[in-house]
């Protein structure tokens, strides 16, 4: 026999308190370990879709708040538009590398699986800007040509969903024109794999926007240029321009409050479990106090006893971490649901990171609790003498 | 004859608010190496005080206690923890069992806290205390003579020089109360010394001696050396 067999034991005598216990610690940690692990993935997740955008900066119509422009980053439309003259103004400007036009508009297409009118995203672009903008696009067919007419390139998810294949000719537009599908995108994982993109004329003549534009997607050469370059677009008359950076931080903090609300959740999960845990302690330390005496007759320790309540303490907030850890993994993604409603702004990729460091975060943190909580029990029942434990004296 | 256990002058008080409560008065008691002596006497004349000042659960307020051959009185904690470990078996009214170990883990468990690895000390006991068959038995299938056997079990794995019991049969019927002194004369006979705090006036005859405690001071030993006891001879 060693003090965990006995400590074993002990929590036997209550399974039911014992088990409950556990699982109020398990709630606990999984709660932590979700929120954590959410939090960590949106901010990657919230990177990697800045990255993806390819651009520095983006030029707006004057008058779209940041949220617009936030929201454009996958695939919101505005209602503004600047004019195809401010490209060659932005362009002109010491230090772009490259300026890529953009027009966005919506349509809704009846979904014949389902009967639902879903939302479709045209961007009309520029080829060669926007290959410059991501360099990491690859296509099945090819790329069109900007003067081309009634052609037009999609994204992979997209082509999957609605049984597209290259070369396929297929009514789009309000007249229904013949339209080609010369191109499929490979999968980038982010909003591109969900839209439709045309020459930008085209998109302009279908969507009778002539001349119009809806963004200007910046790339600059000098990095530590950004700001200037921003300084100086915002000199053309129609146009705000709107860093990546600026754009991170009203994202986030239009989430800042939503995560901030989290990690209060999780405090107080943590305090009322932590307090949850000491009372159960306190509890079966007090009705043991005679036992204690007892041991004490027959050999043990001030020490001994303190080893053993510890001990139960921690197989207690160790089995509940695993418990909570393998709980929170199993219902990642009905949590990460849950948030991403919850939340104004959320990444399309999934955001729930698990990570092996967090997986022993979260295991060592309750063996911390268990330390925490375990320590005043156990100090409290070695420091009996064996008179008070045997006349069961704890209060 | 070697004393093993000498108390003199014992007195403990205790407070209770400003009240001061003499449970113990000048008390002389002494134990030679091998006898069986009980102690009895009216609910509250000190017995179980007496028991756990000699027993090194609790201090005297005034005078002394030695035990085989050394000085308890003014022993730091961690020197009586020692002491009770090695030297001392405690057996109390209530057993004491841990509901989920086995009669074999309970008698085991001293030997958790002094470290003792051998555990071959284990069957030789079940044995002793008549449990040989029912080792693997939990407190709860067990009755409540069976219970103390194992209690009485616990007490003697660190083979320790006396054994100091507290009413051992005060929840057990008649019957199963003389089988648990019959197991405490065969363990005296075999070397063992007891000291048995009882109410049961016929029980406590059957020791070589018998004090008398009343209102905390030794009212009186008895040699009741019945015959039939079979240790006519030894004195
Ligand atoms: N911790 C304590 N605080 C105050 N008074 C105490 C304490 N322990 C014992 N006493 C008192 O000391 C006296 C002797 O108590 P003790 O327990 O030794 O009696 P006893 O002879 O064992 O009685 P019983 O046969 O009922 O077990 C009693 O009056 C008791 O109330
Ligand atoms: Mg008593």
């Amino acid at each position: 026999m060693n003090f965990i067999t006995l400590a074993v034991k002990n929590l036997m005598r209550r399974k039911g308190r014992t088990g409950l216990t556990i699982l109020g610690v398990a709630i606990a940690i999984s709660v932590l370990f979700s929120l954590i692990a959410l939090n960590t993935g949106y901010e990657i997740e919230l990177n990697r879709e800045m990255d993806s955008f390819g651009a520095h900066i983006l030029a707006v119509p004057k008058g779209c708040p940041y949220e617009a422009a936030s929201l454009m980053i996958h695939g919101g439309v505005i209602p503004k538009y600047l004019n195809i003259s401010d490209l060659e103004a932005v362009r002109s400007i010491d230090g772009v590398e490259v300026a890529s036009p953009l027009l966005m508009y919506q349509f809704y297409k009846r979904d014949e699986a389902t009967g639902q009118n879903n939302p479709h995203i045209v961007y009309g672009i520029k080829i060669d800007d926007m290959r410059e903008i991501k360099p990491w696009w690859r296509v099945e067919g090819r790329f069109f040509e900007d003067d081309e007419k009634k052609v037009k390139v999609v994204g992979r998810e997209l082509a999957e969903k609605e049984n597209l294949t290259v070369g396929q000719v297929m009514p789009f537009g309000p007249h229904r024109e013949d339209f080609t599908v010369v191109g499929i995108l490979e999968r980038t994982g982010d909003q591109d794999d969900l839209l439709h993109f045309l020459p930008l004329e085209e998109a302009q003549r279908l969507s009778n926007k002539e001349g119009k534009i809806t963004t200007i997607s910046v790339k600059v050469g000098d990095l530590g240029r950004v700001g200037a370059v921003a300084v100086e677009m915002e000199k053309i008359p129609d146009i705000q321009a709107v860093t990546m950076t600026q754009i991170m931080g009203t994202i986030t903090n239009l989430t800042g409050s939503a995560r901030s609300l989290l990690m209060t959740v999780i405090s107080i999960a943590m305090v009322i479990s932590a307090f949850g845990i000491l009372n159960t302690l306190l509890m079966s330390v007090n009705e043991r106090t005679r036992e204690f005496g007892m041991l004490k007759a027959i050999g043990a320790s001030g020490l001994d006893i303190g080893k053993m309540i510890m001990a139960e303490t921690l197989i207690i907030t160790a089995l509940g971490g695993l418990l909570g850890t393998v709980m929170a993994v199993a219902g990642s993604t009905i949590i990460e649901g849950f948030v991403k409603g919850m939340l104004p702004y959320a990444p399309l990729g999934s955001f729930i990171h698990i990570t092996p460091e967090l997986v022993a975060f979260s295991l060592l943190f309750s063996v911390g609790l268990g330390i925490v909580c375990g320590i005043y029990p156990a100090f409290k029942s070695s420091q009996l003498t064996p008179m008070e434990a045997i006349r069961g004296g704890l209060e | 004859m070697t004393a093993i256990l000498e108390a003199s002058g014992l007195t403990k008080i205790y407070r209770r608010g400003r009240e001061e409560i003499r449970a113990l008065k000048e008390v002389d008691f002494t134990v030679e190496e091998g006898e069986f002596v009980s102690i009895i006497g009216p609910s509250g004349s000190g017995k179980t005080a007496l028991l756990n000042v000699i027993g090194c659960l609790d201090t005297p307020s005034k005078g002394r206690v030695i035990l085989d051959g050394t000085e308890t009185t003014k022993m730091k904690e961690r020197d009586l923890v020692r002491l009770r470990r090695e030297k001392i078996g405690f057996v109390f009214q209530q057993f004491y069992l841990i509901p989920t170990l086995t009669a074999r883990e309970n008698i085991e468990l001293p030997l958790l806290f002094s470290r003792k690895g051998e555990r071959g000390r284990i069957e030789e006991i079940l044995d002793m205390v008549g449990l040989s068959d029912r080792g693997d038995h939990l407190p709860g299938q067990l009755s409540g003579g069976e219970m103390q056997r194992v209690a009485i079990g616990r007490a003697l794995i660190n083979d320790p020089k006396i054994i100091l019991a507290d009413e051992p049969t005060g929840n057990l019927d008649s019957a199963t109360s003389r089988m648990i002194f019959e197991l405490f004369r065969d363990l005296n006979r075999n070397g063992l010394t007891l000291v048995i705090v009882t109410h049961n006036l016929d029980l406590a005859r059957q020791a070589e001696k018998m004090y008398t405690l009343r209102d905390g001071q030794m009212a009186g030993c008895e040699r009741p050396d019945l015959p039939g006891n079979g240790r006519d001879g030894r004195r």
